[in-house]
């Protein structure tokens, strides 16, 4: 984006408006000490039944003996051993998280670009079949994937995609698409049309002006499509089990993780040890974006 | 005319089929062929990297036979055969549980293989419409009683005897005994001591509500409410954690445990058939089934030649006894049943005579109806909340709907 | 061996030549449809067409197609038992859903029921407990940062992972919540075989999953309301709790409808949580989604399944109907 580009003044502005809002904090003036006490008491709770299920499974993960139960309620156990993480590095863990981040992240950009695109028609324009595809989009939230798994493996043995990242990076990316162009939408509505008539009037053509203009003022929106495009691919389990089969070395890690799980014969220390290390990945980008989440989400209808 | 022309193309192809037929039992194929193998087996205990090291083995005889094996849970690999026959692209091979065989057979998927195998040399396999639908790979997968040596010197010959164990043994956090209470997969060795079964002599009517289920019901009960030596609520993980920690001096489970118990247990493990009920005086009877191959239903040409020979390899005497040793497994061909690989060993020893008790788990498609029926009753009486009585009639009638859906 | 660099290089080029060919047959695409639409007919909507068609093609191969199938199937008796040989028979698996049980002993409006009732707890406790959390974040406070941080990890957390570890802690036996039941010298309780017991950890659970989401949402619309509303409300001499009613909740509005109604269709159609917290199997504890997914898979009932999944489908699609109705959020800031 070049400085000398209109909108960057436009972006400044509503960065500097952002900013003030955010230095009200009406609700909590004239707080009593006491009061502040109750309220971080209360968040100090929460906070502890947030992160309680993470210790445990941190707790299962140290476990010798292959045990998911136990008396001991202590988060480190009095026989702890990194044996499972070991155990689980040597199954090929990072291999199945290496997969796993190059689709999750291929498939993001890939749906990412797609609904950016298609949202801003949603958006700016008025055209017949724009109502019912909208509902359709929301419609195939509703979808029970379980639904669609019989006709999704028939097709992906028709087009040979059984066993390749191909069709796992396709299909992730295009399930993903309509969520993010709710999100993009909404966003881009709340962008006054001011600004492109301005650049129209400037001589920019309508792609210019939503590549010049629109794009850069939506980084926030964009940021959250991306984030929801990731976390869904991460950690999707059916239709990578229908499209990728079970080649060790081309597995993502729930598909890895699984098969520790038997009917009765379970790894639980090392399915346990293996979940810790690929939530952490998600979970620094959930607080990395955690700033975006807040001024990103605003799901389809706040206007200015 | 046209019948005749019909009924002549018919009896060639039959007779052309029968001689490559018998062809591919002598002949291995010399071109390349290339299979595609599934297996349910996990790596958690070794089994897969077993598979690997039969196919391994095989084409490092045959060069020109090559394998991909696809690894893939129970459940997943029968949604999954299922689908891709629908979409005409079986795999060739299969390594799985008896129990897929009712919904191959019923969906048509998979073939009889009579005609290629002498079925007596192995231990008895998955029958259904007078054919025989899978080789046996191993047997077993039966439940028995396992004991902690250090609590439990000789195990108890009846019912009796093991309650009065219990009772002594069931103390501070200690229990006499536990089993997984949540899966009927534990009731059904009780229900066949106390002379019952899941299904009428058709093999496909549920027998459910019956005084042998009403006793065993009963009897489960009472373990828990009269004699007070199970813990209060046990599934298969709580049993597991209590016998390794030394907490359970008897538990229920199956051979697929053994190897797990005796690197925590080492020599304190010990083996033993089900007790002898006291009532009937009969031995419970644990379902046994084991791994078996199944062929699909196109297989055929060089492809069948060389999945023949690869079966024939994989169920030798030689890789039988391997099996026995990499994977505590019962073998499927009988020949190695009396060997003394298996006779010397207590704890195989003890496996191998709970078995002989056992019945094969039937297989039929309506078995899954049994179970679904019998689980939440189970449960419930339990749970102290319905009576022996009802249960069993509630079981009934909840099989009988489910049977009548499968249309 | 931990990694192999060779199958490392190998996935990578794969997803990235995918992700190449992705882009240059949108490319190509955007320029045929150039040549036809605004070259050849000179459309005036042609840019709406050329910008939606990528969208609009990967859904119909990857989602119209299989419902498609799904359609034709729900019309036929296809099950195990008639595999390659199954005849159409009309509606009678859509009069099936209704009449018959769906799975073993439940029929279909007991479902539907309690299904509802499922997400109608879990909305109230998630927006309830979204807006408490976000009202108390919504201050200058120490560890703010903090805080926001904890509390967002069960959204961040993989489902699954999540939701077994839960279901650990709800075992009877060696359940933290049993145990800590026991040490205060109550009963513990059967969450995992017991129907309502299970119906309440199933619950919780999903209650612990989902407040994080509403109360980013809720604290992001929070911020965007400016202070001098409150100003305005206390010179007028409101209490704190009259400008929470008067004031910021109809002000979040335009947040709440469209959170809640996401978030609604969301919990109806919550798989993971039903699925694995009811370890054994109660049919008391499924829901419309699970048991869809047993019908389907664990009876082959593929026709039935099918027709099903379709009653299901049109359920939401009338929800999503009044969704887009009352929350007007199709409409967009058009430039004509």
């Amino acid at each position: 984006m070049s400085k000398n580009n209109p909108t960057s003044v436009k972006q400044a502005d509503r960065k500097e408006i952002k900013v003030k809002k955010e230095s009200f904090f009406h609700a909590a003036r004239g707080d009593s000490k006491f009061k502040r006490l109750i309220i971080h008491l209360i968040l100090i709770g929460y906070c502890v039944l947030s992160v309680y299920p993470l210790l445990r499974i941190f707790s299962v993960s140290l476990r010798p003996g292959n045990r998911l139960l136990s008396t001991d309620l202590s988060i480190i156990p009095a026989n702890a051993t990194l044996e499972n993480f070991r155990l689980v590095f040597n199954q090929g863990l990072l291999q199945w998280i290496w997969n796993s981040l190059i689709i999750t992240v291929g498939t993001s950009i890939v749906g990412v670009i797609i609904a950016a695109t298609s949202a801003y028609a949603f958006s700016r324009f008025k055209f017949r079949g724009r109502t019912p595809l909208l509902i359709y989009l929301l419609t195939t939230q509703m979808i029970p994937s379980a639904m669609l798994m019989v006709p999704l493996y028939i097709l992906a043995i028709n087009l040979k995609m059984v066993g390749t990242y191909t069709g796992l990076v396709f299909a992730y990316a295009v399930t993903s698409v309509p969520f993010s162009i709710w999100i993009l939408k909404g966003y881009y509505d709340t962008i006054p049309v001011d600004l492109e008539e301005a650049a129209v009037i400037d001589g920019c053509t309508r792609l210019e002006s939503f590549w010049k203009i629109i794009l850069p003022l939506s980084t926030p929106a964009l940021a959250i499509a991306f984030l929801f495009n990731f976390s869904q691919a991460w950690n999707e389990y059916l239709i990578a089990r229908v499209i990728l089969g079970s080649q060790e070395s081309i597995l993502t890690w729930p598909l890895g993780l699984q098969r520790m799980i038997g009917q009765y014969l379970s790894q639980w220390g090392q399915y346990n040890a293996g979940a810790l290390i690929v939530s952490v990945p998600v979970m620094l980008l959930f607080l990395y974006m955690s700033k975006y989440m807040i001024s990103g989400l605003t799901l389809g209808s706040v206007k200015g | 005319m046209f019948k005749k022309v019909l009924s002549l193309i018919l009896l060639v192809s039959v007779m052309v089929f029968s001689v490559t037929a018998c062809k591919t039992e002598t002949k291995v194929p010399t071109g390349d062929v290339a299979l595609t193998l599934w297996t349910q087996e996990g790596e958690s205990d070794f089994a897969l990297q077993f598979v690997k090291s039969l196919t391994d083995a095989f084409t490092a005889e045959y060069p020109n036979i090559t394998f991909d094996v696809v690894q893939k849970d129970t459940e997943v690999l029968r949604e999954d055969f299922q689908t891709a026959s629908l979409a005409g692209s079986a795999p060739d091979l299969l390594w799985t549980v008896s129990d897929h065989a009712g919904p191959f057979v019923t969906a048509g998927i998979i073939q009889p293989v009579d005609d290629y195998f002498n079925m007596k040399l192995y231990v008895p396999s998955v029958e259904m419409n007078g054919k025989t639908w899978a080789v046996p790979i191993s047997s077993g997968n039966h439940l028995m009683l396992l004991y902690n040596k250090s609590l439990v010197p000789t195990p108890p010959a009846d019912t009796d005897e093991m309650i009065a164990m219990a009772k002594e043994l069931t103390k501070g956090d200690q229990y006499g005994l536990s089993y997984n209470m949540t899966e009927p997969f534990w009731l059904v060795p009780w229900l066949g001591g106390f002379g019952g079964a899941v299904f009428a002599e058709d093999g496909l009517t549920p027998t459910l509500n019956t005084d042998a289920m009403v006793n065993t019901l009963q009897f489960l009960y009472d373990l828990k409410y009269v004699h007070k030596v199970v813990p209060a609520s046990a599934d298969y993980d709580v049993t597991d954690t209590l016998f390794k920690e030394g907490k359970a001096a008897m538990i229920i489970n199956g051979d697929w445990s053994l190897g797990g118990y005796k690197e925590v247990l080492g020599d304190n493990l010990g083996a033993a058939a089900l007790p002898k009920v006291v009532a009937t005086g009969e031995y419970p009877k644990p379902y046994t089934s084991g791994k078996y191959f199944m062929l699909p239903k196109d297989l055929a040409g060089d492809k069948l030649a060389a999945v023949i020979k690869f079966i024939e390899f994989a169920t030798n005497e030689a890789n039988q006894l391997k099996q026995l040793e990499t994977l505590n497994r019962l073998p499927g061909l009988k020949s190695v049943l009396s060997n003394e690989a298996i006779t010397s060993d207590p704890i195989l020893a003890g496996s191998s005579a709970d078995m002989a008790n056992g019945v094969p788990m039937p297989t039929v498609v309506e078995m899954r109806c049994n179970w679904d029926a019998m689980k939440p009753e189970m449960t419930s009486v339990l749970a102290d909340e319905k009576s022996a009585k009802d249960a069993a009639a509630a079981m009934q009638a909840a099989a009988e709907a489910c049977i009548m859906q499968l249309e | 061996m931990l990694i192999d660099p060779e199958v490392m290089l190998n996935s990578f080029k794969e997803v990235i030549l995918t992700v190449l060919i992705v882009l240059a047959a949108i490319a190509a695409l955007e320029g045929l449809l150039y040549l036809i639409f605004v070259r050849w007919l000179k459309l005036k909507n042609a840019i709406v067409i050329m910008l939606i068609s990528p969208a609009v093609i990967g859904l119909l191969i990857l989602q119209v197609f299989p419902l498609l199938w799904e359609a034709r199937l729900s019309f036929t008796n296809m099950s195990l038992k008639h595999f390659f040989n199954f005849d159409f028979i009309g509606l009678k698996n859509y009069i099936r859903v209704f009449t018959e049980p769906v799975l073993k002993q439940v029929t279909f409006f007991p479902l539907l029921a309690r299904t509802i009732l499922w997400t109608a707890v879990n909305i109230i406790f998630h927006v309830v407990g979204g807006m408490c959390l976000a009202l108390l974040l919504n201050r200058e406070m120490k560890l703010r940062g903090l805080y926001r941080m904890l509390i967002i990890i069960p959204w961040a957390l993989p489902q699954v992972v999540a939701v077994l570890a839960w279901r650990g802690e709800f075992n009877f036996e060696y359940g933290w919540i049993n145990l800590v039941l026991q040490r205060i010298g109550l009963t513990p309780i059967p969450w995992l075989t017991a129907p309502v017991p299970n119906f309440i950890a199933m619950c919780m659970v999903n209650i612990w999953l989902g407040i994080p989401f509403m109360t980013v949402i809720f604290l992001g619309g929070l911020q965007s309301i400016s202070g001098e509303f409150y100003d305005a409300a206390e010179i007028d001499g409101a209490s704190k709790w009259q400008s929470f009613w008067n004031v910021t909740l109809p002000l979040m509005q335009p947040i709440m409808a469209p959170a809640v109604i996401l978030g609604t269709v969301w919990t109806f159609n919550t798989f993971n949580v039903s699925f694995f917290i009811n370890q054994f199997e109660l049919e008391t504890s499924d829901i419309l989604v699970t048991a869809l997914f047993r019908a389907a898979f664990q009876y082959n009932r593929y026709g039935f399944a099918a027709a099903f999944a379709f009653v299901i489908f049109f359920i939401l699609l009338a929800y999503s109907i009044f969704y887009v109705k009352t929350t007007k959020a199709v409409e967009g800031a058009e430039v004509r």
